[in-house]
């Protein structure tokens, strides 16, 4: 290609796409702009739907055969890709633009080796011989730093962990050197410290080959890490471009202002900095409003001016290249602080109404389902002791195989413990199944779903499966007492009357989720196991179902246990924490304990890997080096010993030999550790607000 | 009288099948006015494959209903001199009916064009309630397979794969055989089978409104009297009122089909509980402390729907043939029915002289099992589309 070619790597001028389906036309981007300097990170950011993904597809020219270009350019090094045939585009993708997925699993041939998935990139593009591209490929593994590249060579997908697949993608993008790589959310399929080591990653190696870089994301947090630039999309338009520094403290549009006010910081709590939750819906991208796109949630909005006419980018003046979508910006005072609405009355914890004790559940795996074989045991709780007070909200922290839904599926009665005791009212329930438990001990635990989408049964009405769950609970006599009751209870979730008869696939996300809410309160719940309520939605939505859990909590002194890798979002709402290792509880105290040292050497990195979406916050970066080891073969001694970054500060090889005991300070604050007193109070903070 | 000319024959049969044409017309129109209001049903009309399939499978469904309106002749008369006769050949003075012998007269001299009408309403009148007990039997089975696994999901299985290791012809050879008749093992068959309808329903019934007793005792009796009706009346023949009854070769039919078709649907019904048990809106009624059979029956199998309502109409279709293979070898029917199977066999020997006794039935077979696939093809295209 030209190679002299200095102007900017990628340049998108009014871009609009449009899918045609069998009804209309549906927008799904409008009059988008935006330009990627050599050497530059772009972020693309915004809430699902926004069009973030379809820009990406509309730069690789991918757009399927609903999909089509109504409208502007897209220029890549000068050129324009609209114009140019399949042929040469089929030249450029790949080795001049990659595209890394959300998914790496669907991204690798399963059939087919890594070694020659990579090799197979050069060969294509650049015809070089077998040995150049071996040479090449073990060249790049390396650089993405996996362990033993050529073993890894020699593996298949499946053989590595999602973490590793995800560099074997990142490999691949970086095979042919390309000068732009688009990256559509490469980290939200990982767990957080497989992330933050991904992020950096890729960090470090966008300035080692000097690739431009658009990374599409809904987390700020990892925007700010990575990007120089980014631009914030809602509902099909770019609302706010600009330099990180420009959009995160001196943002000039509405939706990004809401935006960084409905996410929580870990930085600070709930009575400094309360969430506010953009009120109403993302917009259909059929039922747009006129003018504004965002004018029917925006607080700034003015009748007949917002809506009067299609806005057009505007400069702000001062800064580079920050624009914003906004008619107002001049005039809106953008430093008043935000209207929080009222302060939060903190109920005092009650009797302890679960308790668990030594609890222990073993799962036994035959080696060959059809010869019996060595039974092997998975242990994916083990000796859990912690206790619940009513009103309380304790949660519950790990990544994904640390135990934390066996734990619910114990408590709920779905599994039977393999020791140990569970008591729910004074009542020892672990042995008993749900089928043999009384209604109303299995009324008192209910819980929330993770997956909105997935939480409703589709082919049932709304209000049709809040009333089962109030008949098979036995709450109300008569049909007509249970339809009144089911009313109250979308009442009490903030929904409209009009829901009960709506089919599931009418709401939104976080509407499904209150629907969810609805349900698990049916039967008056007493506990209420909610597995990560939130993170599947959206941040503008977020926002409001966490507020709305806990405003039923504190009404109905409900106890709940908040499972969630999210730290920023457990700070914010929670009381206790507690920190789970696979199977291990390493940590547990009140919310100020566990975030401020001393800290267990996993919670720390924990911490240090959340993306945090605030300029002035400095965090330590601790990298965790590979992966989590697996649940059939825990290491010997401290579960985390293999990745901690304090083992050596403890004497004769402790950590590899013995579990730790739980620590228990005087305030009860746990930790299972074999670092002495002494080592556990050099730690520091993690996370620093920088002094303004 | 003179011999009716290719012309006038199309236009006679055009004529004759009015009635099918005005009820096509009317569903189309109402489906299609309001064809955003009925779902997936309406969907069909978007997708010309699936409109296609849908209008010859309601052409043939009309022509069963209507059928005494369009035949010319009684489709069991015989009218001497007609035997053989080319389509259009004039019938004797004082014959009952119509002049003519529209699409000629086969080896008994019996009116070709009547048989085939007539015979839609024969094939209409058990491939589809075949299919469907059939689904009640895998659906009744598959569900506790998939959802509950292990020792039980083993056996079944192993049964369903030594159902369908059988070679089918050799099964209905055998049942038909009047030795294994006199052992009343189809009677056997037909009462374990028949037995699954209503076993579902009170089920179906039973785990919905278990916390309502007065309600759930009436649906379940209600059920449980019905159903034992019809059942005492199609299994045994032994309907005290005299209504309900089955001929005990049609019964052979019926159960030979339900019982190959069967197991080909557990095996579908099986891999969708196992996909759909996985998901939260099933662990939400485990934790409110619901029973295996209401999660299977209300919170899974709906949503199972789509794909079994595609394999439905696929199956009708295999059931259509099946019923086709039976007649042809003249199994299980009486040697007068009009069913396509049997029509076209007593064509088929004379089919090098005499081509159009076979043609007619061998084309309706074809149409009507084309159209249920196209119409299968078409609903499946549109449950995936968003």
């Amino acid at each position: 290609m030209s190679t002299d070619y200095d102007g900017p790597i990628l340049e998108i001028d009014n871009l609009s796409i449009s899918f045609f389906t069998r009804l209309r036309e549906i927008p799904a981007v409008m009059d988008f702009s935006c330009s990627v300097q050599p050497g530059e990170a772009m972020g693309l950011v915004g809430e699902s739907g926004c069009g973030k993904s379809t820009v990406a597809l509309g730069v690789m020219q991918d757009l399927g055969v609903n999909g089509r270009i109504v409208g502007g350019t897209i220029k890549f090094k000068g050129r324009d890709l609209n114009t140019m045939s399949s042929e040469e585009l089929r030249k450029i993708r790949g080795r001049d633009i990659a595209m890394i997925y959300q998914e790496p699993m669907a991204s690798l041939n399963p059939a087919m080796k890594i070694g020659k998935q990579l090799m197979e990139v050069p060969m294509i593009h650049e015809g070089v011989s077998e040995e150049e591209a071996y040479k090449r490929a073990l060249e790049v593994v390396t650089d993405v730093r996996l362990p033993d590249p050529e073993r890894m060579l020699k593996s298949f997908p499946h053989q590595l962990s999602g973490g590793q697949q995800q560099r074997i993608v990142i490999a691949m993008a970086l095979m042919s050197k390309p000068s732009l790589l688009i990256l559509d959310e490469p980290t939200t399929a990982l767990d957080v410290t497989v992330e933050a080591a991904v992020v950096k990653l890729v960090k470090d190696l966008g300035k080692k080959y000097g690739t431009s870089m658009l990374f599409i994301s809904h987390n700020l947090g990892l925007v700010l890490e990575t990007c120089d630039r980014l631009c914030v999309m809602y509902s099909g338009e770019a609302v706010e471009t600009g330099s990180i520094q420009d959009v995160f403290d001196k943002m000039q549009h509405p939706y990004t202002q809401a935006l960084f006010r409905s996410i929580p910081l870990p930085g600070a709590d709930k009575n400094a900095r309360p969430l506010i939750a953009i009120p109403g819906n993302f917009p259909l991208p059929h039922e747009r409003p006129p003018g504004c796109n965002f004018g029917p949630r925006c607080g700034y909005f003015e009748e007949g001016r917002c809506n009067a006419k299609d806005i057009p980018m505007f400069d702000v003046a001062g800064d580079d290249r920050h624009a914003t979508r906004c008619i107002k910006f001049e005039e809106i005072d953008w430093d008043a602080p935000p209207v929080a609405a009222g302060g939060q009355i903190n109920t005092e914890p009650g009797d302890v109404v679960l308790k668990i004790d030594n609890l222990k559940k073993y799962y036994e795996v035959a080696a060959s389902a059809l010869f019996g074989g060595d039974k092997k045991v998975v242990k994916a709780n083990e000796t859990l002791s912690f206790e619940a007070r009513e009103s309380e909200t304790l949660a519950i922290v790990g990544e994904s195989g640390c135990g934390k839904s066996t734990l619910a599926k114990v408590l709920m009665g779905l599994e039977t413990a393999t020791d140990g005791t569970i008591l729910i009212d004074n009542r020892e329930v672990q042995s008993t199944e749900i089928q043999a438990r009384e209604t109303n001990t299995v009324s008192n635990v209910q819980m929330v779903f993770q997956n909105p989408f997935d939480t409703l049964n589709p082919s049932m009405t709304v209000g049709r499966q809040i009333i089962r769950a109030l008949e098979i609970f036995g709450v109300g006599d008569t049909e007509e007492e249970r339809h009144e009751r089911m009313l109250k209870l979308l009442d009490l979730v903030k929904l409209p009357r009009a829901f009960a008869d709506r089919m599931p696939r009418q709401l939104s996300g976080g509407q499904k989720q209150r629907v969810g809410i609805a349900r698990a309160f049916a039967g008056e719940a007493k506990i209420v196991v909610a597995d990560e309520p939130v993170s599947a939605l959206d941040v503008s939505v977020q926002a409001a179902v966490t507020d709305l859990l806990m405003e039923i909590q504190r009404e109905n002194k409900t106890t709940l246990l908040f499972i969630s890798h999210d730290l920023s979002i457990v700070r914010y709402l929670s009381d206790r924490v507690m920190v789970m290792y696979l199977g291990h509880v390493v940590e547990l105290g009140t919310t100020d304990e566990v975030f401020s040292p001393p800290y267990h050497p996993y919670t720390e990195a924990l911490l240090s890997a959340v993306p945090i979406a605030d300029t002035s916050v400095e965090k330590e970066h601790i990298v965790l080096e590979g992966d989590i080891p697996s649940a059939m073969n825990p290491p010997k001694g401290c579960p985390f010993q293999t990745r901690c970054r304090w083992k050596d500060r403890v004497a004769g090889g402790l950590c590899e030999k013995e579990v730790p005991p739980i620590r228990t300070s005087s305030t009860g604050h746990q930790i299972k550790c074999h670092l002495s007193e002494d080592v556990l109070s050099e730690m520091t903070p993690v996370i620093k607000i920088a002094a303004e | 009288m003179e011999p009716m000319t290719t012309f006038e024959i199309i236009t006679k049969v055009f004529l004759q099948f009015v009635p099918v044409w005005g009820a096509l017309i009317a569903t189309f129109t109402l489906s299609i006015v309001y064809k955003r209001k009925l779902g997936l049903y309406g969907k069909l009309f978007d997708s010309t494959i699936g409109m296609i399939g849908f209008a010859l499978v309601m052409f043939w469904v009309f022509t069963a209903i209507f059928a005494d309106m369009i035949i010319t002749h009684d489709p069991i008369q015989v009218v001497s001199g007609m035997k053989n006769k080319v389509p259009g050949t004039p019938v004797p003075p004082g014959t009952q009916g119509f002049t003519h012998y529209l699409f000629g007269g086969d080896n008994l001299a019996r009116d070709v064009f009547s048989r085939m009408v007539m015979g839609a309403r024969e094939v209409l009148k058990i491939a589809p309630a075949a299919t469907l007990f059939a689904f009640m039997v895998g659906i009744v089975l598959g569900l506790p397979a998939g959802y509950f696994g292990g020792k039980l999901d083993t056996v079944l299985s192993f049964l369903a794969n030594l159902v369908l290791a059988f070679p089918v012809i050799l099964l209905f050879y055998l049942l038909v055989t009047p030795e294994i008749v006199a052992t009343g093992i189809p009677v056997y068959m037909a009462a374990v089978l028949f037995l699954f309808p209503i076993l579902f329903l009170v089920v179906l019934w039973n785990s919905r409104y278990f916390t309502q007793p007065q309600k759930r005792n009436i649906y379940v009796a209600l059920t449980v009297l019905i159903g034992g009706w019809l059942y005492i009346g199609l299994a045994f023949d032994a309907d005290p009122l005299g209504v309900v009854s089955m001929p005990p070769n049609v019964l052979i039919v019926f159960v030979s089909v339900v019982f190959v078709n069967s197991p080909t649907v557990f095996r579908i019904v099986r891999g969708i509980v196992l996909d759909i048990q996985t998901r939260d809106y099933v662990a939400a009624a485990q934790t409110r402390g619901e029973g295996p059979w209401y999660i299977m029956l209300w919170e899974i199998l709906p949503n199972a729907r789509g794909p079994l309502i595609v394999d439905f109409c696929l199956r009708i279709g295999y059931t259509t043939i099946l019923l086709g293979t039976l007649g042809f070898f003249g199994l299980g029917v009486s040697p007068e029915s009009p069913d396509w199977g049997s029509t076209i066999n007593q064509g088929r020997r004379l089919l090098s002289v005499y081509v159009h006794p076979a043609l007619p039935p061998a084309l309706a077979l074809m149409s009507l099992v084309l159209g249920l696939n196209l119409l299968a093809d078409g609903l499946r295209e549109e449950s995936m589309k968003d």
